[in-house]
C-alpha cells in the first residue's frame, strides 16, 4: 500500500576524519552504478588531465576571497593580546571609535588571554592603514599572569597553570595483549625517545573573510576547507536561521587543516559588517598566520619496542607527551598501533598546555609525528637484529589493521610500494655498515612506511544536469582547496558520459549548492567522485530513454563513448551525444544520485613507502637530499598529474619539517620570535631534492563504485622519516629530533667522537 | 607601517641636505629590501625616507689608476657579481656578492645598502619586543634563543653582522667613502663597522646625515688568491650561519700576508687575527690550516644554543684555506 511518499535508506558510516573516527549519517541510494572492472580501458579517469581551471588560476582570473572587493568595502582587523597570560580588567574603546574613518569597533568580551595573539576586538575602517591605528588606540588594561610556552617548563612541578586542570592531561590509552608477555618474549628490547617541533600550517593563502549582509541574510566569501561545515557553524553562534546564511570559497591558496572550523576573525567581520552597514573584509597578515590559526603540536615520544631473533615485533609501549598550546595535543599513535604486525601494544598519550594558540589539525594530524618515532626505531631495531630494515618491516607485514589483530583491509598495496620504490632508489646501494663511506660528505639511503585513512564516505549532495547543448552542469557544496577537485569532477562526469570534458561545468564552493563533506581526512576525492559518477550514471539512463527509440533500440542496450550514443552491439549504429541531447524536451535531464555508503567488515587504508638518498657533509652538518622516491598505494588513481602534484607536495613538507620548519617561542616574553618568511624556514627550490612518485596501479575492490582512496595527505606522513633513517644510514649516528639543523648534525658527531 | 615623506634625492649632496639630525627623522633607501623589511614590519618609523637611486653616477664598476677598484654605493650586488673584471682580480668578492640572498634579491639589492643593513636578530625584527638595540633594557637573545648570535665580540647586544659583501671586502683591505653635511670622509671598511660595547643602537660609524658614496679596492698584492665559503640553513635566500673570507698573497706555498675575515660570528665582520699570524710567513701545509683554524676559535665566546659554531668555523676555515691555495 503507498501513502505517497518512500522512505530512503539512511546508513551511519564510521569514517577516519584528521585521524578522529567520525560517524557520518546519511542518506544513501537503493542501488549504484557497478564499479569500474579494473581491466577496462577508460579515456580519461587514471590519465595525465591538466586543471581544467588552469589557465584562470595562474593568469590571476580566478576570485580567491583575498580578492573579493565590493563597493564600499571596509577593512577589519582584530586587535590580539601581546601577552601570553593576562587577565583584561578594562578595556576603552571610545578613541577608536571617534578616530576618522573607523565605521565599527566590537570588544570581544573576554575576561582572560592565555596566549600571545588571542582575539581581544576589532575594528573596521575604511582603509588598512586606519584600522591598524584604530587598533593602536584601543587601550587596554592588562594585568599580566605567569605563563609557559616551552613543552618542557610546562611539566615541570610548579609550572605556571594553563589549564585549571594542570598542564599535563590524564593520558589517554589505548591497549592490546599484554606488553609485559611481549616484551618477556623478546630477544631484544630497546626504549628510545624521539622530539619533533611545532610546525604551522603557513598557507600560501592567508586566511580570512569577506562579509556583506543583504537584509537579514549574510553572505561570506572564507578562506575555508569547509563551505557547508562554516555555513552551519556561523548561522548557530549568530542564531541565525540557516537558510540566511551562504558561504562562498571558490578558490581556496591551502588550508592543511588550519581552515577546518568557523574562525573568530570571520565572526567579527560578520559583525563589524552588520553595524557599520557595508561589506567588511579582514585578511590575516603572515605574523598573524604564524601564531594565531593553528599549528601541529611538538611532541616527546617514548617508544619501547620488543622482537624476536627473527625479527617478530613482540611488543610496543608508546607514550608521548604533545604540545598543543592551549588546545588539544591531538594523537600520533596510530602509525604504532596500526602499521606494523604486533600483538601487545600500549598507548599512553597526553596533551601538554602551554600559553600558545590552540593546534588545529594539519596535514595528517598526528601521522607524522609518530611515523618519525615508528620507523626511526625500527631501522634501529633492525640494526640490533643484524637484519635489513626493509626485510624486518616486511617480516612484520600484515593485512589487518591494529597491528594484525584486527579486521582486514578492503586493499593494501604496501608491499608493491616496497618492492617498486627500493628497485627504485637502488636500495642494495646502501651502506652495508652505516657511515662506512670515505670523505667528508657521506652518502646514505633510508626508507619509512606510510598509513593513513582516506575511504570518504556517503553524504554527498548534488545538482547533476544535462542540457539540451550536450553541456553538464553540476553543482555541489564541496570545495577545491588547491588539490584539484574541479577538474576530477569533470574527469569522472566525462567518463561515465563518454563526451569531452571541456562540455563540463563544474561548479563548487558555495553552500547555495547541495550539501557535501569538509574537505579534511584526505577524503574529498572518494567521497565525492563515486557520487558524481553514481549521478551521471543516473543521467546516462535518462538520455538512453530518449536515444533508444531514435536509434529502435531498447535503451538498456546502448552504450557511449566517443561523444556518441550507440548500441553495445553494433558500434556503428549511433546517434551522436549532442544530437541525442537535442531532444531533451524538458530542457535538461537532472540527478542527484549519489554514492552509497562504504561496506562492513573491511579496514579502509592508504599505504605508502618513502626512499630517500641524502648526502651529509660531516664537516659543515649540512644534509642534502639527493633523491627522494614516494611509492603510494591510494586505490585507483583518477587523475596522475593531481595524484603526482599531491605526492611532490606533500614530500617538499617532509622535507621542510625534516630540515627547515619550527616555530621559535621566546620563554622569555611568550611572543614567537619568527613569525615571518624569512626565520620560519622553509625549502627554497635549490634545497629540493628530484622527487620520483610512483603510483601503484591498483583498484580497491569493493570501498565504491571508482576502487579509489585518498591521496592528499599520505605523502606528507613518511618523507622525513625516510630522510631521518638515511642520515644514519650515511654517518652512524642517530639524530632523533626535529628538524635535523647543521648544529644537531655536528653536536652529535662529536658526541660520537668523544664517546 | 607607518606613513612618511618619500623624497627622490637628485644629487648626493641633495640627499643629505635631506637627511635630519637623528636617526627617527630619515633613513636612506637604495634597493631597499632591507629597509622595506623595517618599515613594513614596524622596526623604525621615519618621517622622511630618501631614495638615493634617483641620483646619477652612483652606479658603477671602475678600475683605478693604481690597479685597485672603485664601486658606487648604488650599484646591485647582481651587477658586482657578474663583473668579469671582479671576477678575475678578487674572487672572493665575486663569490660573496653569488652568495648574498636571492637573484630577485641581488637584482635589487646594492653594495651601499648591504654594507650598512640592520641586524637579523629575531628579537631586533619582532616589533612587539624592546630589545636592547632598539632602546630596551636588555638582550634576550643572551638569555633566550641565540642559535644564530655571536661567538666573538658580544655584550651588550649579541647579534651577528649579516653582510656578506662587508667580510669579503674587508679581506681586500676595501675603503669606504662617506659624503656628510660636514663634508667627505675616508676610512678603512674596518674601522667603519663597530661592536656594542662602542655603540648598541648603531652598526657603524654613520651619522644620520650620512651616506655611503664609494667603495674603494686597493690594487691586489702580487700573487694574490682568494675566496669566501658560506654556510647557511637554505642553499639560497638565507644568511651566513658562518662564512670565511681569505684573501692570502704567495710566494709559491708560501703565505706572505693573508686576511682571514669571518661572518656570522660577531656583530661586525671579524677579521682573525690569530688566524692570519698561524700562517704568514709560512708554507701552507693540511697542519698549519689546521692550527689557523683551530686558532681562529681560539678566545670564542659560545652561549646555549651557537656552541656548533666553533666546529662549523674550524671547519670551513681550514677547507677555505686549502681551497684558496689550489686556486
Amino acid at each position: 500500500m503507498t501513502r505517497g511518499f518512500k522512505i530512503p535508506k539512511r546508513v551511519t558510516t564510521e569514517i577516519d576524519f584528521e585521524g578522529e573516527v567520525i560517524k557520518i549519517d546519511a542518506e544513501v541510494p537503493e542501488q549504484e552504478p557497478e564499479p569500474i572492472p579494473e581491466d577496462k580501458k577508460l579515456n580519461i579517469i587514471g590519465k595525465k588531465v591538466p586543471r581544467i581551471n588552469g589557465e584562470e588560476i595562474v593568469t590571476g582570473k580566478a576570485k580567491y576571497a583575498f580578492d573579493i572587493n565590493l563597493p564600499g568595502m571596509l577593512y577589519g582587523k582584530v586587535l590580539r593580546s601581546p601577552h601570553p597570560h593576562a587577565n583584561i580588567l578594562n578595556i576603552d574603546m571610545s578613541k577608536a571609535e571617534k578616530h576618522p574613518g573607523v565605521r565599527a569597533v566590537i570588544n570581544l568580551n573576554k575576561k582572560n588571554v592565555r596566549y600571545v595573539g588571542e582575539e581581544i576586538a576589532a575594528v573596521a575602517a575604511v582603509n588598512e592603514e586606519i584600522a591598524e591605528e584604530a587598533l593602536d588606540l584601543i587601550e587596554v588594561e592588562y594585568e599580566k599572569l605567569p605563563f609557559v610556552v616551552n613543552i618542557n617548563r610546562a611539566m615541570e612541578p610548579g609550572a605556571p597553570r594553563v589549564s585549571p586542570d594542570g598542564n599535563i592531561s590524564k593520558p589517554r590509552t589505548r591497549e592490546r595483549g599484554n606488553i609485559e608477555d611481549g616484551f618477556k618474549e623478546a630477544d631484544v628490547v630497546l626504549e628510545r625517545t624521539y622530539k619533533t617541533q611545532v610546525e604551522v600550517h603557513n598557507c600560501a593563502e592567508v586566511h580570512g573573510s569577506v562579509a556583506k549582509w543583504d537584509g537579514e541574510k549574510v553572505t561570506v566569501w572564507d578562506t575555508t576547507q569547509a563551505t557547508h561545515g562554516v555555513r552551519r557553524s556561523l548561522a548557530k553562534t549568530l542564531q541565525l536561521p540557516e537558510s540566511n546564511v551562504r558561504v562562498i570559497n571558490h578558490y581556496m591558496g591551502g588550508g592543511f587543516g588550519s581552515k577546518l572550523g568557523l574562525n573568530v576573525h570571520t565572526v567579527a567581520a560578520v559583525n563589524l559588517s552588520k553595524i557599520a552597514g557595508a561589506p567588511v573584509k579582514i585578511m590575516l597578515t603572515r605574523k598573524e598566520e604564524s601564531y594565531c590559526v593553528g599549528n601541529r603540536p611538538g611532541t616527546i615520544q617514548t617508544l619501547k619496542g620488543g622482537a624476536k631473533k627473527d625479527g617478530t615485533i613482540t611488543a610496543f609501549h608508546y607514550k608521548s607527551h604533545n604540545n598543543g598550546g592551549v588546545g588539544s595535543g591531538g594523537s600520533n599513535a596510530s602509525p604504532i598501533w596500526d602499521m606494523y604486525q604486533c600483538p601487545n601494544c600500549l598507548i599512553e598519550e597526553s596533551s601538554v598546555y602551554t600559553n600558545t594558540d590552540a593546534s588545529r589539525p594539519m596535514r595528517a594530524p598526528g601521522y607524522p609525528q609518530g611515523t618519525f618515532s615508528v620507523d626511526l626505531f625500527l631501522d634501529e631495531l633492525a640494526e640490533n637484529l643484524g637484519m635489513d630494515p626493509l626485510e624486518l618491516r616486511r617480516k612484520n607485514y600484515t593485512t589487518k589493521n591494529r597491528g594484525g589483530t584486527g579486521t582486514p583491509y578492503s586493499s593494501k598495496g604496501l608491499d608493491k610500494c616496497y618492492e617498486l620504490g627500493a628497485q627504485r632508489i637502488g636500495w642494495n646501494r646502501r651502506n652495508k655498515k652505516p657511515g662506512e663511506g670515505k670523505g667528508p660528505i657521506k652518502r646514505g639511503i633510508g626508507m619509512a612506511s606510510e598509513i593513513w585513512g582516506g575511504s570518504g564516505g556517503p553524504g554527498t549532495q548534488l545538482d547533476f544536469r544535462l542540457i539540451t547543448d550536450g553541456v553538464v552542469e553540476i553543482r555541489c557544496g564541496t570545495q577545491d582547496i588547491g588539490t584539484g577537485t574541479y577538474t576530477i569532477i569533470a574527469q569522472v562526469a566525462a567518463e561515465e558520459l563518454g563526451i569531452d570534458i571541456k562540455d563540463i561545468k563544474v561548479m563548487i564552493g558555495d553552500s547555495d549548492y547541495p550539501r557535501s563533506g569538509s574537505s579534511g581526512g584526505s577524503n574529498t576525492a572518494a567521497s565525492v567522485c563515486p557520487a558524481i559518477r553514481a549521478a551521471a550514471a543516473d543521467i546516462k539512463g535518462k538520455l538512453f530513454a530518449i536515444a533508444g527509440p531514435l536509434l529502435g533500440e531498447n535503451p538498456e542496450e546502448l552504450d557511449v563513448g566517443e561523444s556518441k550514443i550507440f548500441v553495445r552491439n553494433n558500434k556503428s549504429k549511433s546517434i551522436s551525444f549532442k544530437e541525442a541531447c537535442k531532444q531533451i524536451t524538458e530542457g535538461m535531464l537532472t540527478s542527484n544520485e549519489t554514492r552509497g555508503p562504504n561496506p562492513k567488515g573491511y579496514a579502509f587504508s592508504t599505504f605508502g613507502a618513502h626512499f630517500s638518498e641524502v648526502e651529509v657533509n660531516t664537516l659543515t652538518g649540512k644534509v642534502k637530499v639527493i633523491r627522494h622516491v614516494a611509492a603510494h598505494e591510494s586505490g585507483r588513481s583518477i587523475n596522475i598529474l593531481t595524484s603526482e602534484n599531491q605526492i611532490q607536495g606533500g614530500t617538499v613538507q617532509g622535507l621542510s619539517y625534516a630540515f627547515f620548519e619550527q616555530r621559535i617561542m621566546d620563554e622569555q616574553t611568550g611572543k614567537m620570535i619568527n613569525s615571518n618568511y624569512y626565520d620560519y624556514k622553509t625549502p627554497t627550490a635549490m634545497d629540493t631534492p628530484q622527487i620520483e612518485p610512483i603510483i601503484i596501479d591498483s583498484v580497491d575492490p569493493v570501498l565504491n563504485n571508482l576502487g579509489m582512496k585518498g591521496l592528499g595527505e599520505p605523502p606528507r606522513i613518511p618523507s622525513h622519516a625516510a630522510m631521518a633513517n638515511a642520515i644514519y644510514n650515511a654517518i652512524g649516528v642517530w639524530i632523533r629530533e626535529l628538524p635535523i639543523t647543521p648544529d644537531k648534525v655536528l653536536a652529535a658527531l662529536e658526541e660520537r667522537k668523544e664517546g | 607601517m607607518k606613513n612618511f615623506t618619500y623624497i627622490n634625492a637628485k644629487s648626493i649632496k641633495d640627499a643629505v641636505e635631506s637627511l635630519g639630525k637623528n636617526w627617527n627623522e630619515s633613513v636612506v633607501k637604495s634597493g631597499g629590501t632591507d629597509l622595506l623589511g623595517e618599515l613594513k614590519g614596524m622596526i623604525i618609523s621615519p618621517e622622511k625616507v630618501i631614495n638615493l637611486k634617483t641620483i646619477p653616477n652612483l652606479d658603477y664598476i671602475e678600475s683605478t689608476q693604481d690597479g685597485g677598484l672603485k664601486i658606487g654605493a648604488v650599484t646591485t650586488i647582481t651587477k658586482i657579481s657578474e663583473s668579469s673584471l671582479i671576477k678575475t682580480k678578487f674572487p672572493v668578492i665575486s663569490q660573496a656578492a653569488s652568495k648574498v640572498a636571492s637573484p630577485q634579491l641581488r637584482n635589487m639589492g646594492t653594495l651601499g645598502g648591504n654594507l650598512c643593513q640592520r641586524p637579523r636578530c629575531w628579537y631586533y625584527r619582532e616589533n612587539s619586543i624592546l630589545c636592547l638595540k632598539k632602546g630596551g633594557s636588555q638582550c634576550y637573545a643572551f638569555t633566550g634563543e641565540n642559535k644564530f648570535h655571536c661567538i666573538f665580540g658580544g655584550g651588550p647586544c649579541f647579534i651577528v653582522h649579516p653582510s656578506d659583501m662587508a667580510a669579503s671586502l674587508i679581506s681586500c683591505d676595501a675603503e669606504i667613502k662617506i659624503y656628510g653635511r660636514k663634508g667627505e670622509r675616508e676610512l678603512e671598511l674596518n674601522n667603519f663597522y663597530l661592536l656594542p660595547r662602542e655603540n648598541v643602537n648603531r652598526e657603524n660609524v654613520l651619522n644620520p646625515d650620512e651616506i655611503v658614496v664609494e667603495i674603494i679596492i686597493p690594487p691586489p698584492k702580487n700573487n694574490t688568491k682568494s675566496i669566501y665559503i658560506k654556510q647557511s640553513i637554505r642553499e639560497t635566500w638565507d644568511f651566513a650561519l658562518c662564512s670565511v673570507a681569505v684573501s692570502m698573497s704567495m710566494s709559491g706555498l708560501k703565505c706572505d700576508d693573508v686576511r682571514i675575515v669571518l661572518g656570522g660570528a660577531a656583530p661586525k665582520p671579524w677579521r682573525s687575527i690569530n688566524a692570519e699570524n698561524e700562517l704568514r710567513g709560512k708554507m701552507i701545509t693540511e697542519t698549519v690550516a689546521e692550527s689557523a683554524a683551530k686558532a681562529a676559535v681560539n678566545n670564542a665566546q659560545t652561549m646555549r644554543d651557537n656552541k656548533y659554531k666553533i666546529n662549523l668555523f674550524q671547519n670551513i676555515i681550514k677547507s677555505a684555506i686549502l681551497e684558496v691555495i689550489k686556486s
